[in-house]
């Protein structure tokens, strides 16, 4: 279980870093926890990686213009100890599931995102809450919506030679209600289903996460907010979500039935959030 | 300005910090700091399991955070700062987690035990304990022989009994030099934190078990009785007499600090220690000397030493040593033979040096090698092996 070689860059400037990517054949190695397996597996033999958890500017964690600014490098347990989290509550609920406390004292929020697993919790987190995902490239910064970030299993709309340098996460604002739950083999496994809601009023936002390809939000109205009455909503919103096919850990009707228990808990639970 | 690029094939210096002490290892791009740990700086105490993140065998502390070594390339850490399970305490110093892990019998083959204490450790020291949590919380670390009940149960110990913080590591087992493949260069200076946790520098204990090892050497010399009793009764010359081994301090009150080298085969060990003169016996030509000392690498020695010098009836005289020697951690793995063999060569080799000193007025100007001492060492006991019936 030794990684292919492979060539290590330590660029001094996010430029440099786009640079290298340039010249193809490169991958961007931040915490590493996702992209490290892959190597060791060789699973993935890129030529380079191109290391970017000493750039400057990219270990920035501000909130500013009403939004958590999550900096390229900054780790999720880093994030998770800061004061700032608070802000973002469905942040602060999603990652204690995000594998281990090992794994996170070295993961980045931005590489979660970037490494797209479907079963991810901070991908669903961020399409949950509309974040916005900065990006650099060969032609300049961009940003891309969260809800239009991942394309597919493992997929993104990050181009080879671009990176991502940060995330901007929308603060909670008044009268706002949250829920985060999962179900997963082991805590610390990827889940086998699970949901990111939040709630403004009676309108709701919900992303399902580890039923599909990518995280699938969808916005409802909660008319009656008891979890009971949700039920017969969650159970056919999650019929329609559900197309991950089953596997040895549950078939695609368990998964269904997880999702549609779990949305209706959490919404009930983030409504009355929103009203207290 | 350009950062750092280092070819696929090439090697570069990385200088980080473990267990308190400063090392500098040459690594390619994608050697983990696994491999660095255990087989460039010997400390075998992080385990390699699955060498992908999921069994949390090789967790140590880097910046004081619980990280999965396989999971970082040594080239990433320039700078850090690690404590591995050698560095959390040591057998003759063990920390909190490892009594408690020892009384609750918190494992069963073993190879889980250092990741778990590991993880134990940055769960108690990071703040967010919580006993209701607590499965989940060391859920990072698989134990397979699922001994997970007494572990569990030693970690909330620990916690109960240290509400305001676990202990910080005993710290600073230095790394053993294990130069396999590139270079490893390690710091002089000792940090503050290896210092503090040097208990009482200056007391010898000697363990209460029986002895490793026993060692009774009686060496006819040439030399008259007061000559050779001169060079034993002043360290500084009978230090010189001592094969591989040098004082490198008078603390006075007749203690001394030191230190020596044994090579055998792949096996160097350097020894950082201290002696102490109890009983000094002029008249009768006697002495009793304490003795301790420790290896980078974990292993440690005690021994009690006995001379005497006695006038043989030829003008010479007959050099009485005999020693007790405990022997722990990895030199314990030699076995008893080896190491009496070792030790008994030791003091020969120490008594034809102190005939010498005592003939010249000088101190031995040719100091045994410590290559002289593994091939006469291994000679003997090549020679008894051959020697034994089939």
């Amino acid at each position: 279980m030794k990684a292919a070689p492979f060539a290590y860059c330590r660029p001094d400037s996010v430029d440099e870093a786009v640079d290298v990517l340039a010249g193809g054949d490169a991958k961007v190695l931040a915490g590493g926890q996702s992209l490290v397996p892959v190597l060791a597996m060789r699973l993935g033999r890129p030529g380079t990686l191109v290391d970017i958890t000493r750039l400057p500017g990219l270990d920035s964690l501000v909130i500013e213009d009403g939004q958590l600014h999550v900096g390229a490098a900054v780790r999720q347990r880093t994030i998770e100890r800061s004061a700032h989290v608070a802000s973002v509550p469905l942040v602060a609920r999603a990652l204690p599931f995000v594998g281990h406390r090992e794994l996170r004292s070295r993961g980045t929020v931005c590489g979660s995102l970037a490494h797209a697993d479907p079963a991810a919790e901070l991908p669903a987190v961020a399409a949950c809450l509309g974040a916005s995902v900065l990006v650099r490239g060969p032609r300049g910064d961009r940003v891309v919506d969260a809800r239009e970030f991942v394309t597919g299993a493992m997929t993104t709309a990050v181009g080879p030679d671009e990176l991502v340098t940060g995330v901007r996460f929308p603060v909670a604002r008044d009268g706002e209600g949250f829920g985060f739950a999962e179900i997963a083999r082991r805590h610390g496994d990827f889940a086998l289903a699970g949901v990111a809601v939040r709630v403004r009023g009676d309108e709701a936002t919900l992303a399902a996460f580890g039923v599909s390809d990518r995280p699938v939000v969808r916005e409802l109205t909660l008319d009656d907010p008891t979890e009971s009455a949700l039920r017969p909503t969650t159970d056919a919103l999650a019929a329609d979500i559900v197309d991950t096919d089953g596997d040895a850990h549950g078939s695609r009707g368990y998964r269904a039935r997880l999702l549609g228990v779990l949305a209706a808990r959490e919404l009930a639970r983030a409504h009355r959030e929103a009203h207290r | 300005m350009r950062g750092l690029h280092v070819a696929a094939d090439a090697t570069v210096d990385v200088t980080l910090t473990v267990n308190g002490r400063t090392v500098t290892v040459a690594v390619s791009p994608r050697t983990t700091l696994s491999d660095v740990l255990r087989d460039r700086l010997g400390l075998t105490g992080t385990h390699v399991g699955c060498e992908h993140g999921v069994c949390g065998m090789c967790t140590v502390l880097l910046d004081g955070e619980a990280v999965r070594a396989c999971l970082l390339f040594a080239v990433q850490c320039e700078g850090v700062a690690l404590t591995t399970v050698e560095g959390l305490g040591s057998a003759d110093d063990q920390h909190p987690l490892q009594e408690a892990f020892s009384h609750h019998h918190g494992l069963q083959c073993g190879f889980c035990t250092p990741g778990m204490l590991m993880s134990a450790y940055d769960l108690l020291a990071g703040g967010t304990y919580a006993e209701d949590n607590l499965p989940e919380d060391m859920s990072g670390v698989l134990c397979r022989c699922t001994g997970y009940r007494g572990i569990l149960a030693a970690v909330a110990d620990v916690a109960r009994e240290h509400p305001d913080g676990v202990p910080p590591p005993r710290a600073a087992v230095p790394p053993a030099l294990v130069g396999r493949s590139g270079s490893v260069s390690v710091g002089a200076t000792l940090t503050s934190g290896e210092r503090k946790s040097a208990r009482s520098p200056e007391e010898i204990t000697v363990p209460s078990g029986p002895p490793t090892v026993t060692v009774e050497v009686r060496r006819a010399l040439a030399s008259p009785v007061d000559d050779v009793w001169t060079v034993l009764a002043d360290m500084d010359r009978l230090a010189a007499c001592l094969p591989g081994a040098e004082m490198t301090a008078d603390l006075g009150d007749d203690r001394y600090r030191g230190r020596a080298v044994v090579a055998l085969g792949p096996v160097s060990l350097r020894f950082e220690g201290l002696a102490h003169v109890v009983e000094r016996d002029d008249t009768k030509r006697r002495m009793r000397v304490l003795a301790q000392g420790a290896d980078r690498g974990g292993s440690s020695t005690q021994a009690v030493i006995r001379l005497a010098a006695d006038p043989a009836p030829d003008g010479g005289t007959t050099l009485w040593a005999d020693a007790d020697v405990h022997l722990t951690g990895r030199i314990a793995q030699f076995g008893r033979a080896l190491a009496g063999d070792v030790s008994r060569r030791l003091f020969e080799q120490f008594a034809d040096a102190v005939d010498e000193a005592a003939r010249t007025g000088e101190a031995p100007t040719r100091r045994s090698s410590p290559l002289r001492l593994l091939l006469a060492g291994l000679t003997t006991r090549l020679r008894r092996l051959l020697q034994r019936p089939r």
